[in-house]
């Protein structure tokens, strides 16, 4: 993993003592608050309904154990017991004070993490695979580039103030768990017809008010070209971007009004003038940073199925629909990746307690050399872990109300805060979410509809991805009443797709009986069981859904 | 988020939420900011509520509160109810019973 070095660690720091002159200040009245703001923005601190909020960025989802630990002893000292992770791998404290929160920076700086960047109109915290550097279809290491995009955007001077927020998301797999199409710029690991790895650049992508799929501006760009060209896009944004209409400012509005071909010669154009110049990576750079993302010492295993795990998946039921729902191939022959899912039936998506935290920091120091990732379906993971372990992390995990079997199904649902959080809100998320999961506690049904991906959000700013939901849900506020519209065929793999709206928004109880119905009419309509959700919609269409679900009502 | 309701001469109080701690509070009477929508003070008509509100906006440059601002209630319940449900939420705390505050 990255450790951070004497430049990051004096930075952070020093970023924590402004800060706290910063808060003296404003708590004098030297500031006022309309000063304060972007300044506590700027350090992750945001005012929602009921206190503030502290967003923390966690790099491309990783961390280790101590850090985990370290986050839950903040969220005991300074929150209630709690941490939310979030769809940009993040985690979120929803009960901090203004008076605490330098201290709070503090301790976070003590575990070579913090806030910065995780608001505001900047380049934020780059996400990647959760299985970066573990899984089997992987081409290389994702995170390698995402720290090199990390150490270059923080603090970037020109893109500080850029004309909206900037997202970047990469995959190192052709099978994409990282959402690229649907990011400002995604960058896709792959091998050109002379077998070198480079990326493509996919741009405008997004959700929200106006979702776009990306397009690809370049097929093949060398990974030494990397920065230069991510500079030469951010530049044509930051001059060309609208900044008289928030709603239209986002990169995503400059590619669809100039056309992805225009925005493609102004970028080769700015390129052109930069590429050969201090942005490209000397191999010796890259390197370096590699080295950090070593893989971890493994065991020399064989591979094949390992006859512990295999005695343990044929007589215990219960492991065996985990292992089933919650593991990865792993690259490395004998170990696996555990998905450990925060989508308890009832509970609220990502949120875990402290003590939560700290089992599976335990656990990950037991079972996956420390190491633990966070994804963005609000799930954490444990990326190493061997075969023979499984039995083991599972009944270990168990104690702790962390291995629900439902990776991937309609119960392992991402969420926003909603309205019971969020001050941009229409409408709750999480009640709606809990409902809809307890329709699906029955592991027989369950499981019998396979992968089914429910998005909701809370309101059109998307924060629960529900364009790219399987089954998408937007929380609207009608006449003074929550409503809920709901969606359908979205998808943010590698065939990213924008779901269909299917008629009237419906109120919360009528909503999550319309998720029923949907399912149940895919059932009865579905070729046979390896026909997904997605699969059904894609074949046939919006017509029977909407049918059944407005008869239905 | 939502748009804020019309208030006209209809029961109304003032909300806000604290500079230190970011919790939700109320104006009282006594131009004192609680926590209990039950100690807040009620007025009828628009022209009390603009009065009540300049009192609040001068705390607020005084960095006592965050933003107040007037929010429609039904004066007849004990305490008074808000109208709007996201002001129900501000003042019942968040609806996932897993997340409540400690009583």
């Amino acid at each position: 993993m990255y450790q951070y070095d004497e430049i990051d660690q004096t930075m952070v720091d020093e970023r924590v003592a402004q800060f706290r002159d910063q808060v003296a200040r404003r708590l004098t009245g030297e500031i006022s608050e309309d000063e304060f703001k972007p300044l506590r923005l700027q350090n992750g601190l945001y005012l929602q309904l009921h206190a503030y909020m502290l967003r923390i960025a966690i790099p491309y989802g990783t961390l280790s154990s101590h850090q985990l630990r370290g986050l839950a002893q903040i969220g005991c000292k300074y929150d209630r017991g709690w941490g939310h992770f979030t769809t940009r791998q993040n985690l979120q404290y929803n009960w901090i004070k203004l008076e605490d929160t330098a201290d709070a920076l503090a301790d976070l700086a003590k575990i070579q993490m913090h806030a910065i960047q995780t608001s505001g109109n900047c380049i934020r915290n780059t996400t990647t695979d959760q299985f970066a550097g573990a899984a089997h279809d992987e081409i290389e290491d994702p995170r390698v580039w995402c720290e090199i995009i990390r150490q270059w955007s923080t603090f970037h001077p020109e893109f500080s103030f850029l004309p909206r927020k900037f997202k970047i998301a990469v995959t190192g797999s052709p099978n994409d768990r990282a959402a690229v199409r649907v990011h400002d710029i995604g960058l896709r690991m792959h091998k050109n017809a002379a077998g070198e790895v480079g990326f493509e650049v996919i741009v405008g992508g997004g959700l929200g008010r106006t979702p776009f799929i990306g397009k690809t501006i370049r097929d093949f760009l060398p990974k030494q070209d990397l920065l230069s060209y991510l500079e030469a896009i951010l530049r044509v944004y930051n001059q060309f971007g609208r900044r008289d209409n928030i709603y239209k400012a986002r990169i995503k509005i400059l590619v669809h009004e100039l056309g992805i071909d225009t925005v493609r010669e102004k970028v080769e154009a700015e390129w052109q003038a930069t590429k050969d110049g201090a942005l490209k990576l000397p191999q010796e750079a890259i390197d370096q940073i590699a080295a950090q993302f070593a893989p971890p010492p493994y065991e020399k295993l064989q591979g094949g199925i390992n006859a512990d795990y295999a005695n343990a998946f044929r007589t215990d039921f219960e492991f065996g629909l985990w292992a089933r729902r919650n593991t990865f191939k792993h690259k490395q022959p004998g170990y696996s990746i555990v998905t450990i899912s925060l989508k308890k039936e009832g509970e609220a998506p990502g949120d875990a307690k402290a003590e939560q935290m700290n089992a599976v920091a335990d656990i990950a120091d037991r079972y996956s050399f420390g190491e633990i990732r966070v994804t963005h379906e609000q799930n954490l993971v444990l990326p190493h872990v061997r075969q023979a372990d499984l039995p083991a992390v599972f009944k270990a995990l168990k104690a702790y109300d962390l291995a629900t079997p439902n990776v991937g199904l309609a119960s392992d649902i991402i969420a926003c805060p909603g309205l019971d959080y969020c001050a941009l809100a229409n409408a709750r998320s999480i009640p709606v979410a809990q409902q809809i999961a307890l329709r699906f506690k029955n592991w027989e049904r369950a499981h019998d509809v396979g992968e089914l991906k429910i998005k909701i959000s809370g309101c059109i700013n998307a924060c629960g991805h529900h364009h790219v939901g399987h089954i998408g849900i937007l929380g609207v506020d009608k006449a003074g009443e929550e409503f809920y519209q709901l969606t359908l065929g979205g998808s943010a793999d590698d065939q990213a797709a924008i779901g269909d709206l299917i008629g009237p928004s419906l109120n919360a109880t009528d909503t999550v009986d319309a998720i029923d119905t949907l399912v149940e009419t895919y059932l009865r309509i579905r070729k046979d069981s390896d026909e997904r959700f997605l699969d059904t919609y894609r074949r046939v269409g919006l017509a029977p859904f909407k049918e059944a679900v407005y008869v239905a009502a | 988020m939502a748009k804020a309701p019309k208030l006209d001469n209809q029961p109304q109080i003032v909300t806000a939420n604290d500079l230190l701690s970011g919790d939700v509070v109320y104006l009282t009477k006594t131009a004192a900011w609680t926590r209990k929508i039950a100690e807040a003070s009620i007025v009828e008509n628009a022209q009390a509520g603009a009065a009540l509100l300049a009192v609040a906006e001068a705390q607020a440059k005084m960095n006592i509160v965050v933003a107040p601002y007037l929010i429609p209630v039904d004066a007849s319940a004990s305490p008074p109810r808000p109208i709007q449900y996201r002001e129900i939420i501000r003042a019942d705390g968040p609806t996932t019973e897993i997340r409540k505050p400690a009583a």
